[in-house]
């Protein structure tokens, strides 16, 4: 095996690249980019959006990375086609370039909901750097902005065009903001904290057109309501990017269907990345990314590395709190007893949830103090004992649970 | 004291900086770091982290 291509210059892309030549493959790899930038990490987008990183620290690695390692990159030459049989991967021009083995990592795409207007001027994405480059320039003339979307991605571009000094409201379609990680009170402390912050909440609102006539000027929503709006950012998720491999004719389903060993439905491709679905899951988070991307390219080396899925990270930062919620935090049914403490004033929000006094569940907002005791203390299932209220207190000593 | 680098990032942990924004004084070593510090460019786990060499 002399030639392996990869498709996507991501994270997903890169970190494959690296493992390769980390493994001891000395044959070409050579990576096919839409964009026409090296490599960067996309958390750095809300990062200069918010106005802490300049644009000069976008990119991860030297300038040099890729050559350093023998790893053609060719920019802004996204992948018309995938060829099977002899493999290759074609181009917009037409040419096709062949590979012994492929790697798709092709990521996500923003998803737009169908709504009238949606292709005005003034109505963004923000998944790549020319989209953060585009929203600011838009921003300087128009300052009255709309986030579609409430969860973690549109509180945080919320808060980063609010730090531009933007006016800023967050519209969720939801009846609450994080509704997989908070319940209602929860959700309710958070809302507080981002409110006080100056960004206004809407929540169980979908949005049917964006007003205006070539650009923006409002929204209208489907219980009749309106407000004025100059600029939209859609933060209503992603879906995996399935065009080319639906178009190979390989195994898709609401990802690129992988084995354990990431290897889709040809024997000779591989995939990684936003774009996977493995054992019926989709993941769009960094940790899932980077460990599928070197099993893929261990795969790809015949070097056989399992991958059995990753476990998300129960622990995150939202609105500037601290936010670990575990195990069944938002119960559902009978039999389930629940324990809180707030303090909306600093963002706080504790709740434990027992099964038979053992603790099943809990959301820990606000403070990190206790919150990986705690989330040990729900992974074993451990009995409360007396200790059902002591446990929301600061400065709790987990180890009485023993 | 080893500086350590974000795979996922290039973010570069240099324990005579320690993290102070996340309550890590200077002078503390990677492997002190806790175990659910995470990149403050990127968030990932400890685990992403490899020696710099």
């Amino acid at each position: 095996m002399t030639r392996i291509g990869i498709v996507g210059n991501g994270l997903a892309g890169v970190i494959a690249a690296k493992t390769l030549r980390e493994a001891g493959f000395e044959g070409e790899i050579e990576i096919f980019a839409q964009e026409k930038y090296r490599y960067y990490p996309r958390p750095n987008l809300i990062e200069h959006i918010a106005g802490r990183l300049p644009a000069e620290r976008l990119f991860a690695f030297p300038e040099g990375w890729y050559a350093e390692r023998r790893i053609q990159v060719r920019l802004a030459a996204p992948a018309r086609r995938i060829v099977l049989d002899p493999l290759a991967v074609e181009l917009s021009s037409g040419r096709k370039v062949g590979f012994d083995r492929l790697l798709l990592a092709d990521g996500a795409s923003c998803f737009v909901p169908p709504m009238a207007g949606a292709d005005k001027k003034g109505v963004f994405s923000l998944r790549t750097w020319d989209d953060a480059l585009s929203i600011l320039d838009y921003l300087r003339e128009h300052r009255r902005v709309v986030v579609l979307g409430g969860g973690l991605l549109g509180l945080e571009i919320a808060r980063a065009l609010a730090a531009r000094g933007a006016q800023v409201g967050v519209v969720e379609f939801f009846d609450r903001l994080l509704p997989r990680q908070l319940d209602a009170q929860g959700a309710a402390v958070l809302r507080t904290q981002i409110e006080r912050s100056g960004i206004a909440v809407r929540l169980g609102t979908a949005t049917k057109e964006i007003l205006g006539s070539d650009r923006i000027t409002g929204l209208k929503f489907k219980d009749g309501s309106a407000i004025d709006a100059d600029l939209v950012v859609v933060a209503a998720g992603i879906r995996p990017s399935l065009d080319l491999a639906k178009a190979a004719g390989l195994d898709v389903e609401r990802g690129v269907v992988v084995d354990d060993r990431l290897r889709t439905s040809h024997t000779a491709i591989f995939a990684a990345g936003d774009n996977v679905q493995h054992r019926g899951r989709i993941y769009g988070i960094i940790p899932a990314a980077f460990v599928q991307a070197q099993a893929a390219a261990l795969n790809i080396l015949d070097h056989d590395k399992e991958y059995k899925g990753t476990v998300p990270s129960n622990t995150l930062k939202v609105a500037g709190l601290h936010l670990t919620s575990v195990g069944m935090a938002v119960p559902e049914g009978k039999g389930f007893e629940e324990i809180r403490k707030e303090d909306p004033d600093r963002g706080l929000y504790k709740k434990i949830v027992l099964e038979e006094g053992r603790l099943v569940g809990a959301i820990w907002m606000g403070t990190k103090e206790g919150a990986l005791p705690v989330s040990n203390a729900v992974s074993q299932k451990s009995d409360v004992g007396p200790w059902i209220k002591e446990i929301l207190e600061d400065g709790f000593d987990f180890s009485r649970l023993r | 004291m080893d500086k350590y680098e974000c795979q996922a990032c290039g973010y570069i942990y240099d324990p005579a900086l320690g993290d102070p924004e996340h309550g890590v004084k200077p002078g503390t070593k990677f492997e002190d770091l806790p175990d659910d510090w995470t990149c403050p460019q990127c968030g990932v786990g400890k685990d992403f982290f490899q020696k710099v060499s």
